[in-house]
């Protein structure tokens, strides 16, 4: 945070609205903790408006910087498939909770339907940023 | 809500292997996530040269989703940031949805017949006053084999001028020269196929993760499985691709060739070089005549790694380390695109890649293999297969060979003597020659030169003064700013065609939808453009894509790439196949030049014998080893200019923008341009990160915001050049190579300041 500051203390407004947005996502983070159904046409969330002249992982590393490190560490990250791919853009879409729908156009031979298995989507089995396991029974 | 990792497991695995041979084997297990009632098609990507196979989901007549085609050996159902939002690309607001002509300097909107007819008259009143040469096309890697096959055959055949030329020109002609130089005939001798069994990869010139992702994830994954796999970049700048190096060479932009004669030097004298080879398959030659293997061997001694050190500014210990890990893998595939493409002596350094390969017999077997990489979805199918660039005619022939001048003329149905013999303007001779006013009208398809083309605003004097057509699916662009008649043209999913991409394969892409607005498909505007000129006999035979192909094919039968065992019905089942293709039976060709080659294995023994790799495209059958002087860039850095620049690309966005800058996603990630500079040289400059700078070239000046990070080294800066309104070709040198034509885009010569 105080780094957030510091590099832009000359632009204090843009600050405050960078601290709005770590708020907000604390906040929207904390709301979907207890979500379990994902269908993004369900929920309709939006990004905290921002500087979206600042790529979103640019941004990010400041805000989030564990989840950006996660998703560097991952077959995403190391491709450089930017956060957009499963949020959306943050201005005409956004998706705090993606679906699975994004994650079938590129990986379609995991097309499976989840009303037969216990899963109701690619994330309740993979965590969204490093893509590891998260949950399993054993 | 859970499920065992186990129980997971086994439902995707099965699910995978029943996507993969098309059979469910699970009824019931697999379902669409989509929609329901989505129907999908099976198709190819529009972006890079890769060829990565898409499905296209379309619902009542509208794309609404893409997916990864599964069933697709290049790219096994995954897609890259770009191909992902297609979808999106269709429906783009700046989609161009009518013909308009520009009427005391406004585009004002006219009906289809309208904008012909004036387009037609236009260019027969030039043709008469000024003759054939005063008219030219410039033409696009992106645009179908049938539509440029159109294009060619209307302006050469037609017309009567070899004034066409096509933007592959800007990024693969040097790649041509050095195949043709060095083995022969053009395109790689391997596939990609040769990526999982290969134990070495040396990318030379190549940001491979950024340009060519989905061919960069299958070398990850490759080297992951097997942790011997070694990587070798050669680049002047560190990128994404550094992630899986084992070595990095980092060359003065432009002065890597002497790095490339000492790896030469150090695998002959350390006992790397494969005699029998050599013997067998391979002639010397420097710029002037044959030479001996003796004699190019006292050629190399002039490059011992200090001395090459001192040249390119490489540690002497990488270059040896560099050179014996070659010598030394079994198996090698080399893979460059335009850090030697675009170059005053691409074509050399293309040569002295390929050089590697021949000294040490890794060419030819399973695993090894030169293998230039595409940037644009049909430069190799349409461009270079198709002949549409100034020297030649489809199926690899020249313009200037009468026998292939004959053939053509035959299939084309025109007078012999409408085809000229002397090749026709090269791209930056073309746009020289429209600022001369020698060449008074031109039609530009599928393509934005304006702000493509190197030392870009020197040319729109000629685009501003001359008549210019503009077929295009976008507006505006940088070119329709200086367009007479701008034509709206079908997109991709909007037509179908043939694709050919980097590894000789060729796919089939269906329509799914009918045209936005009055959109109509660039072969047809050709056609009806060419009857409205008076050609009408030579074109009213073409009712279909399917009739043009099936022409197109029938001149490549008995050719190097010979396609006529590929046509629609068989292209439309399959995921493309790769050339030569002699038969519908026959399974498309992995190797060329050697066994399983159907041109290979039809030679006679005596040719054969004794001899794995036949070259058939030179007299004798023998590739040619270069010793190539090691010219460095036409623009050296100077008291006056002291950094190198060098342009690029960057994984969300593709050329400029036309496609990727209508999906807010990609914007997002990249939303400016920048130029990268070394925090060495930044701090004596007093440039911190995020600070306004001018980068300044003797041809022009960019105001830019600076990034001050440790990928390019001191000395070298780098700006990505997709956007129009940071447009850095305002600043590259239109120097070219004097054999391939291709401008050196990657080296000039620069000063950087803060604003």
């Amino acid at each position: 945070m105080s780094l957030l500051l510091r590099k832009h203390k000359k632009q204090k407004g843009k600050a405050m609205k960078r601290l709005f947005v770590i708020l907000m996502i604390l906040v929207t983070a904390g709301l979907l903790v207890g979500l379990t159904s994902s269908d993004e046409g369900n929920v309709k969330e939006k990004h905290p408006d921002v500087d979206f002249s600042v790529s979103c992982v640019e941004c990010h590393t400041e805000v989030t910087p564990d989840i950006v490190k996660e998703w560097k560490g991952s077959a995403h990250g190391k491709m450089n498939f930017g956060c957009y791919m499963c949020h959306g853009d943050g201005q005409q879409e956004f998706y705090a909770h993606p679906g699975s729908q994004r994650c079938i156009s590129c990986h379609p031979q995991y097309e499976v339907d989840f009303s037969k298995t216990k899963a109701s989507n690619c994330y309740d089995c993979h965590q969204g940023h490093t893509l590891k396991f998260h949950k399993t029974d054993e | 809500m859970s499920i065992s990792r186990r129980e997971f497991l086994k439902v995707s695995a099965a699910a995978t292997a029943a996507s993969t041979i098309g059979v469910s084997l699970l009824p019931g297990m697999q379902k669409e996530l989509f929609a329901d009632g989505l129907n999908w098609h099976k198709s190819v990507c529009r972006f890079c040269g890769v060829g990565c196979g898409i499905m296209i989901g379309e619902k009542n007549g509208k794309v609404v989703a893409v997916k990864g085609d599964a069933q697709n050996t290049i790219n096994n159902g995954h897609l890259c940031v770009k191909g992902f939002y297609l979808q999106k690309v269709v429906y783009a607001k700046t989609r161009l949805l009518h013909p308009m002509i520009k009427k005391n300097g406004k585009f004002e909107r006219v009906s289809w017949d309208d904008a012909l007819s004036f387009v037609a008259k236009k260019f027969n009143a030039i043709r008469k006053q000024y003759g054939p040469d005063a008219l030219a096309f410039y033409g696009s890697g992106q645009a179908e084999t049938e539509e440029t096959y159109i294009a060619n055959k209307l302006f050469k055949g037609a017309i009567g001028t070899n004034n066409l030329e096509g933007n592959p020109r800007l990024c693969m002609a040097s790649a041509v020269g050095g195949y043709l130089t060095s083995l022969g005939k053009d395109e790689p001798a391997g596939t990609y196929a040769d990526i999982e069994k290969a134990e070495l990869f040396l990318l030379v010139g190549s940001n491979t993760a950024e340009a060519h992702p989905i061919l960069f994830e299958r070398i990850m994954r490759h080297k992951a499985k097997n942790p011997d796999v070694k990587i070798i970049i050669i680049d002047p700048r560190k990128t994404p691709t550094d992630q899986v190096a084992d070595l990095h060479l980092f060359p003065k932009p432009g002065w890597d060739l002497a790095i490339l004669h000492a790896m030469a030097r150090i695998l002959i004298k350390e006992g790397y070089a494969d005699e029998k080879f050599i013997k067998q398959s391979v002639n010397f030659h420097d710029n002037k005549k044959k030479i001996t293997f003796e004699e190019y061997k006292k050629f190399l001694e002039q490059f011992t790694p200090e001395a090459a050190a001192k040249i390119s500014g490489v540690e002497p210990e990488k270059i040896i380390k560099a050179a014996r890990m070659f010598g030394k893998a079994k198996t090698a595939m080399s893979m460059w695109t335009m850090g030697l493409n675009q170059r005053t002596r691409g074509v050399w350094a293309n040569n002295l890649v390929t050089n590697l390969h021949l000294l040490t017999g890794k060419i030819g077997v399973p695993g090894s293999d030169s293998f230039s990489l595409t940037g644009q979805p049909n430069a190799c199918g349409g461009v270079r297969e198709g002949g549409g660039l100034c020297h030649l005619l489809p199926a690899h022939r020249l313009v200037k060979n009468p026998k292939h001048r004959a053939e053509v003329a035959k299939v084309w149905g025109v007078p012999v003597k409408n085809i000229q013999p002397k090749p026709g303007k090269h791209t930056i001779a073309m746009f020289e020659a429209l600022n001369k006013g020698e060449i008074k009208g031109i039609y530009i398809m599928c393509t934005n030169p304006a702000q493509s083309l190197p030392n870009a605003s020197k040319y729109w004097k000629g685009l501003k003064e001359q008549f210019v057509v503009v077929a295009e699916s976008f507006f505006p662009t940088a070119t329709t700013e200086y367009a007479d008649v701008v034509l709206p043209a079908a997109f991709w999913s909007e037509k179908e065609g043939v694709y050919g991409c980097t590894e000789r394969r060729s796919q089939y892409m269906p329509q799914v939808i009918k045209p936005q607005g009055e959109a109509r498909w660039d072969a047809f505007i050709l056609r009806d453009l060419a009857i409205k000129m008076g050609f009408k006999k030579y074109f009213e035979k073409y009712k279909t894509a399917e009739d043009i192909w099936n022409e197109y094919i029938s001149l490549t039968k008995g050719t190097d790439m010979d396609l006529s065992g590929a046509p629609y019905e068989r292209l439309k089942k399959i995921r493309g196949i790769t050339w030569p293709v002699p038969s519908v039976d026959h399974p498309g060709t992995y190797k060329r030049y050697t066994k399983g080659d159907p041109i290979f294995d039809a030679l006679p023994a005596e040719k054969k014998k004794g001899r794995r790799m036949y070259f058939y495209g030179k007299p004798d059958g023998k590739a040619i080893v270069w010793a190539r002087p090691p010219k460095g860039p036409e623009e050296p850095t100077d008291a006056q200019y002291p950094l190198a620049l060098s342009t690029g690309r960057v994984l969300e966005h593709w050329h400029t923008m036309t496609m990727t800058g209508t999906v807010p996603e990609l914007v997002r990630a990249v939303p400016i341009a920048y130029v990268e500079i070394n925090p060495k040289d930044a701090k004596k400059m007093g440039i911190e990160n995020k600070d306004q700078v001018i980068v300044e070239t003797r041809r022009g000046k960019l105001q830019i915001e600076a990034r001050v990070i440790d990928r390019p080294e001191p000395g070298t800066i780098f700006i990505p050049w997709h956007w129009e309104k940071w447009m850095a070709n305002i600043l590259t040198i239109d120097a070219f190579d004097p054999g391939s034509k291709e401008p050196e885009y990657k080296v000039c010569a620069a000063r950087i300041k803060k604003a």
